[in-house]
């Protein structure tokens, strides 16, 4: 039996050789294909030109519910996860699920936009500056710093630093300012929906009046003419004006110092190079004195 | 700092949107961590995920975690931060120590801060409290009620003190000069 099995080894060994085998050589050189190849590869890339930026929902990894309940634990606040939902949701976005819907011949579920929350939303935003201020400055001051607050690039500032711009539903890409000012109005109704006006006032407080830190309130608002301005403040007072210092007059350089006083206190002291200047400069600073109490 | 950073970029320390004035914001927003699940250089990766992972999501729900398992290639950790930064972190080889610890630098971060430079580690929007200097600063008031032409005010302030004066001075202080000594005579 043995005999027979080699026998027949040695058999099919006979045809094997007979049998022309391609022959595959291997050899372990640098490899010459490299380089061109990722040559034309780069070439091609340039040709086509940069990839354009797609918005980060459209990755593989994302999970829209889970976004959103970070959001709300980012902020420290309980959001009610459909009310967040609707004020994240813009009305284009809506508008282009529905023709996508109509296009593939689909039931459309209505989702709810934003676009009375975004009203309420700037409603009680200036609210609660206006509270929050109020109490500190003037009318005039206040307005201004209102003004200044609720701005599109201020509110898009403050939400584009909450995360809005990535978990915000709209059909818009890249998001634009106003969009995303509307958002942060709407997240702020959201809040006031879900927890009360107690935690919209901490919340604005925190979040947007925080901006005017290390901000000088008379870079944000100055008068047309601070001297009737400050007569205003004072009425039935006279306020004199002194010229005190002066000092290369007749030359470029050129600088008067003023000082502004009522029955014989000073007021407020300023600079300028004429004593115009000097004078509406003196009155700033009086009305900067005034309302610090200094 | 060395010639190779000479071209990084350089600036001051700051805060996103003044953050921790009102409330204190986590800046990392979402972390992605890619891995293998058979490589070995992924190894640590699968043990932190196995271990570690839950209690860190649960301590930081602000933070939201992706898993991505991909085969054969190297674990990365992939951080984004509200401000719109990006950063990756190549995890070949790091034990679950390593890894926790990259995590931990991450979410103290407020954005992508490699290959910055910082110029100085503090600063002040404010450097001097007094203000500027003016020609009325430290201003002599008696000045004020001087009548010009002064001979005092008008010589330069630097020059020495002439013979004359300093005999002039010794012969004040002397008892001849004083109006104790002329009564004394």
């Amino acid at each position: 039996m043995s005999f027979c099995r080699h026998a027949a080894l040695r058999a099919t060994r006979l045809v094997l050789r007979q049998v022309q085998t391609p022959q595959i050589t291997e050899t372990r050189n640098i490899k010459r294909w490299v380089a061109p190849v990722l040559k034309q590869l780069k070439r091609r890339m340039d040709q086509v030109g940069p990839e354009a930026p797609t918005p980060r929902s459209s990755y593989l990894e994302w999970n829209y519910e889970a976004e959103i309940f970070a959001f709300g634990k980012r902020l420290r606040e309980e959001f009610d996860r459909k009310v967040l939902k609707q004020a994240l949701t813009h009305r284009s976005y809506v508008t282009r699920e529905e023709d996508k819907a109509k296009e593939k011949g689909l039931e459309f579920e209505t989702i709810e936009c934003n676009h009375q929350l975004i009203k309420q939303g700037g409603a009680l935003i200036s609210q609660c500056v206006r509270n929050e201020l109020g109490g500190k400055y003037p009318k005039d001051v206040v307005e201004a710093l209102h003004g200044h607050l609720t701005t599109v690039d201020m509110l898009a500032h403050v939400g584009l630093h909450l995360g809005l711009k990535d978990i915000v539903q709209t059909a818009e890409f890249p998001v634009e300012n106003e969009t995303l000012a509307d958002t942060f109005k709407a997240v702020v109704a959201a809040l006031e929906v879900s927890q009360g006006q107690e935690r919209v006032q901490l919340f604005v407080k925190d979040f947007l009046l925080s901006q005017l830190n290390g901000k000088d309130v008379y870079d944000v608002w100055a008068p047309d003419s601070p001297l009737d301005y400050l007569r205003s403040l004072l009425p039935k007072q006279e306020i004199e004006s002194r010229l005190c210092n002066k000092s290369a007059v007749n030359t470029i350089l050129a600088n008067y110092q003023v000082g502004l006083y009522c029955n014989k206190k000073l007021l407020g002291l300023g600079w300028g190079e004429s004593v115009e200047i000097a004078k509406d400069t003196a009155a700033l600073d009086a009305i900067q004195r005034l309302s610090y109490g200094k | 700092m060395s010639n190779s950073h000479l071209f990084l970029k350089s600036g001051f320390i700051r805060t996103p949107s003044q953050n921790g004035v009102g409330r204190y914001v986590c800046q990392l927003q979402r972390v992605v961590l890619k891995f293998c699940k058979n490589n070995g250089s992924s190894r640590g990766m699968r043990d932190f995920i196995e271990s570690g992972l839950v209690d860190f999501a649960k301590n930081n729900p602000g933070i939201v975690v992706y898993l991505k398992p991909r085969r054969h290639r190297t674990a990365v950790i992939s951080a984004e931060y509200l401000n719109g930064d990006k950063q990756y972190i190549n995890c070949r080889n790091f034990a679950k120590e390593e890894i926790i610890k990259w995590l931990n630098l991450l979410k103290t971060q407020s954005g992508n801060t490699t290959g910055f430079r910082y110029r100085k580690l503090l600063h002040t929007d404010h450097p001097s409290i007094q203000g500027p200097w003016t020609p009325y600063t430290f201003k002599d008031p008696a000045e004020n009620l001087a009548k010009f032409p002064d001979q005092d005010l008008s010589r330069p302030k630097h020059l020495p003190k002439t013979a004359t004066e300093e005999l002039l001075e010794l012969f004040q202080r002397s008892s001849l000069g004083s109006p104790e000594g002329k009564r004394a005579e």
